[in-house]
């Protein structure tokens, strides 16, 4: 019997998409068959061989209310509203165990194409392009005081996001999760997409005439609650959301692996979580792009799973109606298939010819793949697959009834055992630490991080590997696979799919993504290029990570601001608890260019200065970056292959208190339940606590909120808690500052730093005071976004 | 046509446009080797340099045409 708590519900629907602007609307003519892919109208088509697009076109989405947001997050607003409504659900009132995940790929872009095609070089403009802008303005909106982050998985993230969200209620961080994904159509998707050709130049006929796809947008958000938090309330439940499988192919940043080894893993791993068998599948949203790569990869990984083992299995690709909507698609889909499931009805895939459909017979063997006619027929089980650039893979399972799932026990005994570091002040963790003990500082001439090819050399990386990877992924490539050599840890055959990746990043692609716009707005649409435009989504940085090292576990990237480097090790040792890992690497990486340079000058608070932490009287802090990589492991894996253990992981907590874009001003109480919410999770009292590595970076608001948590949450006793912040030396490095904060401490209990020179008391008055960390046994290490999100984890000694 | 200078060219195409570095990439180096690795979506961006460059089109062109840049240039002269 599974307890409650356990079980994931869906609650409420909300969607919006080329072919309606309701849930109703979208399944109504989704049944029908009707498509809604058509000429497209609001991108430039000069010169491009293709102009099919799903768009969606709904007269109201534009209010007065949401003037300046950017298209992608009105999208979503509108999703989200149509959800909430459905489920009963008014708001949350800053509920900490309500939280919102939304995948996206591209985010902010129509905003991107504004800035560089329209010169509105704004603040506000530049504030909504990162994916992070999606998930902290939903939240602020319907007062999510929980876990709120953006998955960046590209046309896999609305997928993950489900699945996630039924891990956070699992294992108890949430009760109630609006959980989806949303992306606009723009020019750098579709400049990018023409680019690679492999747009279809007619509407597209997945698993039929395999051309190429049409890309789509829109946004769909699903209420996945506790079966207890929607009994106490009376919800209307639609349906369980059963399990999910994650996985990686560690192959090619665009192209599937032909031999679909990664899409059956997390098919076969979804299947096992979800505690169901292939016979009990009766419907699948496939991914189907329409690409021909990505048709016959799925096409044999399905008929590999399914045949013989299922005489009764629909399957449908949707997106030939809809297009394909990127980060959205995920969640559109499992709104489908959310839909077929309660109406025991199966969505067709349209576009079929009568001679189209004896040439499908001859070829789909058991499986039907619902040409053009939509199917009723009792369904108990669907499920929904979404394959992404960066070879991420992603199935998710939903069922009319529970059922015990048979992934293995996760553990709670997790260490780090493994760090690599890439800093503006130099590379691997030996020189971090000799920087540290020499305390040395950046300058205003040394901000931005670099990787040689000394770097590669030492880590075997070859030239026609790196030689793809723009900034953000040399600098992810370099640290992720400092963490494996520092660990002595070796991917094999035989752990390959037991290890994983989460990325952290505040900006993510926001830099390759503005670069290739600016392509675009100089030479057209026509113009893009190939090889940068697979740069330009936020996970492309993980799949190289992946294809380096040969993951092929695990894989996704969070961003929720300068804290995803901090929340990203939390969400690594929430996936070895649930499970799904027995090690991950936890990173977090942001990079510079003279581009985020202009961004950042637009947003007006970055210093041209070197700004110390908990000093600054100015609005403003030192801008610099890196990458940061924790390898995070099961304790009874590490000692097995006597690994070295730097510390214990034992508590983790994020909370949010939704403020505007640019600031954190009177979030603190969310700093406080995240701090409080880690030491509950690590089962301590915060006079166990000897010392925080806290995220001070010269910002007075951002200073003041942290020291006040502080003062709050520690009393009296903060005195003879001495805080140090790691942007002291390296500035504002943001999601890699988050990383490295928890790498620091990892340092100072593992017994590599012996003195901090560099660390706080906070009394009456803020002094600087040495640490001698022998004596140090348990610390807190903290973070923040902007827009009000907190994260804190709990480091203990071995 | 000069096909040293449109040797010349491609190479600068290839070190500054696909992440090549130039002491590793001779007018005889095989391109989509081991050492260098080119793919299909490089294969993308060398078709659109030539025809924006030269005007010769090379989509749909065989293997052996792409194998080095000594091949690449002979099909430019060849078709220009």
């Amino acid at each position: 019997m599974i307890n409650d708590e356990k079980r994931c519900v869906i609650t409420g629907l909300g969607m919006l998409c080329a072919i309606g602007n309701s849930v109703d609307e979208c399944w109504e003519n989704a049944v029908a068959g009707k498509s809604g892919i058509g000429h497209t109208t609001t991108v430039d088509t000069k010169d491009c061989y293709a102009d099919y697009a799903g768009e969606v076109k709904c007269p109201d989405l534009d209010t007065p209310e949401n003037e300046g947001i950017d298209r992608v997050t009105k999208l979503c607003m509108r999703a989200t509203d149509e959800a909430m409504r459905d489920a009963g659900l008014k708001g949350f009132n800053g509920d900490g165990k309500a939280a919102v995940i939304m995948g996206s790929c591209v985010g902010g872009a129509v905003s991107i194409d504004s800035y560089y095609k329209d010169g509105k070089k704004n603040k506000n403009t530049v504030l909504q392009m990162p994916i992070s802008a999606i998930a902290s303005q939903v939240a602020k909106r319907i007062g999510a005081g929980g876990v709120v982050t953006n998955v960046g998985n590209a046309c896999a993230a609305g997928t993950i996001s489900i699945a996630y969200a039924a891990d956070l209620i699992r294992s108890g961080k949430a009760d109630v999760v609006v959980a989806g994904g949303s992306d606009a159509f723009s020019s750098v998707p579709y400049a990018g997409f023409i680019s690679l050709h492999a747009l279809s130049d007619n509407p597209c006929s997945p698993f039929n005439h395999s051309v190429g796809l049409n890309l789509g947008e829109g946004s769909a958000a699903l209420i996945v609650e506790s079966l207890a938090h929607a009994k106490a309330r009376g919800a209307h439940i639609y349906c369980e959301v059963l399990g999910a499988g994650i996985t990686s192919d560690a192959h090619h940043i665009t192209a599937p692996r032909p031999d679909g080894e990664g899409q059956m893993c997390a098919i076969y791993r979804a299947m096992a979580s979800a505690g169901v068998t292939e016979d009990e599948i009766k419907y699948i949203n496939a991914h189907g792009t329409g690409t021909a790569k990505n048709d016959q990869a799925e096409f044999l990984s399905l008929h590999t799973i399914f045949d013989g083992k299922n005489s009764d299995l629909n399957v449908s690709s949707t997106k030939s109606m809809t297009g394909h909507c990127l980060g959205a698609a995920g969640a559109i889909e499992a709104v489908f298939a959310v839909k077929a499931l309660t109406e025991n009805t199966v969505p067709p895939t349209v576009g079929y010819t009568p001679e189209d459909i004896e040439a499908l017979k001859a070829k789909a063997g058991d499986i039907d793949f619902t040409p053009n006619t939509a199917k009723k027929k009792p369904i108990s089980a669907v499920m929904s697959n979404s394959f992404a650039f960066g070879g991420n893979n992603a199935s998710i399972i939903f069922g009319k009834s529970p059922r015990e799932t048979k992934k293995p026990a996760g553990t709670k005994d997790i260490h780090i055992t493994g760090i690599g570091a890439v800093t503006p002040l130099g590379n691997g963790v030996g020189k971090y630490v000799e920087n540290v003990n020499s305390d040395a500082h950046v300058t205003v001439d040394t901000l931005r991080s670099a990787v040689s090819s000394a770097d590669y050399d030492a880590l075997g990386l070859k030239m026609a590997f790196y030689r793809k990877l723009d900034r953000f992924s040399q600098l992810q490539a370099v640290s992720g696979m400092q963490a494996l050599s520092d660990s002595e840890y070796t991917v094999t055959d035989d752990n390959a799919f037991d290890i994983g990746i989460i990325v952290g990043t505040s900006t993510g692609a926001v830099d390759p993504a503005c670069d290739f716009e600016v392509m675009l707005a100089e030479r057209g649409n026509a113009a893009g290029s190939a090889f940068k435009f697979p740069n330009t989504v936020y996970n492309a940085a993980g799949g190289y990570l992946s294809i380096c090292s040969g993951i092929k576990g695990y894989n996704v990237t969070v961003t929720n601001g300068v804290q995803s480097g901090l929340f990203g090790l939390g969400y690594a040792v929430e996936v070895i608890r649930n499970g799904d890992a027995d090690a991950m690497l936890a990173c977090g990486t942001d990079s510079n260019s003279d581009i985020m340079d202009e961004l950042a000058g637009c947003v007006g608070i970055v210093s041209d200065k070197v700004v110390a932490p908990y000093k600054g009287k100015d609005k403003k802090f030192t801008l610099s970056d890196g990458s940061v990589s924790l390898l995070v492991e099961s304790g009874e894996k590490a000692k097995a292959r006597g690994a070295k253990l730097y510390c214990r992981v034992t508590g983790f907590a994020s909370a949010t208190h939704g403020t505007a874009l640019d600031t954190v001003e009177g979030s603190g109480e969310a700093l406080d339940r995240a701090i409080n919410g880690a030491l509950s999770d690590a089962g301590l009292a915060v006079t166990d606590i000897d010392g925080i590595i806290g995220f001070g970076n010269g910002h007075a608001d951002i200073d003041k909120v942290e020291l006040e948590s502080y003062k709050r949450v520690f009393g009296a006793r903060l005195s003879d808690v001495p805080v140090i912040s790691v942007k002291e030396r390296l500035g504002e490095c943001r999601a890699a500052g988050a990383a490295l904060s928890a790498a620091h401490g990892a340092l100072m209990l593992g017994g590599e730093i012996k003195t901090e020179k560099s660390a706080y008391k906070i009394g009456k008055k803020t002094e600087k005071t040495e640490v001698k960390c022998a004596s140090l046994k348990k610390l807190l290490v903290t973070s923040y976004g902007l827009g009000g999100g907190y994260s804190a984890v709990v480091l203990e000694k071995e | 046509m000069d096909e040293l200078k449109i040797k010349q060219g491609l190479k600068d195409f290839f070190c500054n446009n696909l992440g090549i570095e130039a002491d590793q990439l001779e007018y005889d180096t095989p391109l989509f080797s081991d050492g260098i690795g080119l793919d299909s979506i490089d294969s993308l961006e060398i078709i659109s340099y030539v025809d924006g460059e030269y005007g010769v089109s090379m989509t749909g062109v065989g293997k052996d045409h792409f194998y080095n840049i000594n091949a690449i240039a002979a099909y430019i002269v060849a078709n220009s």
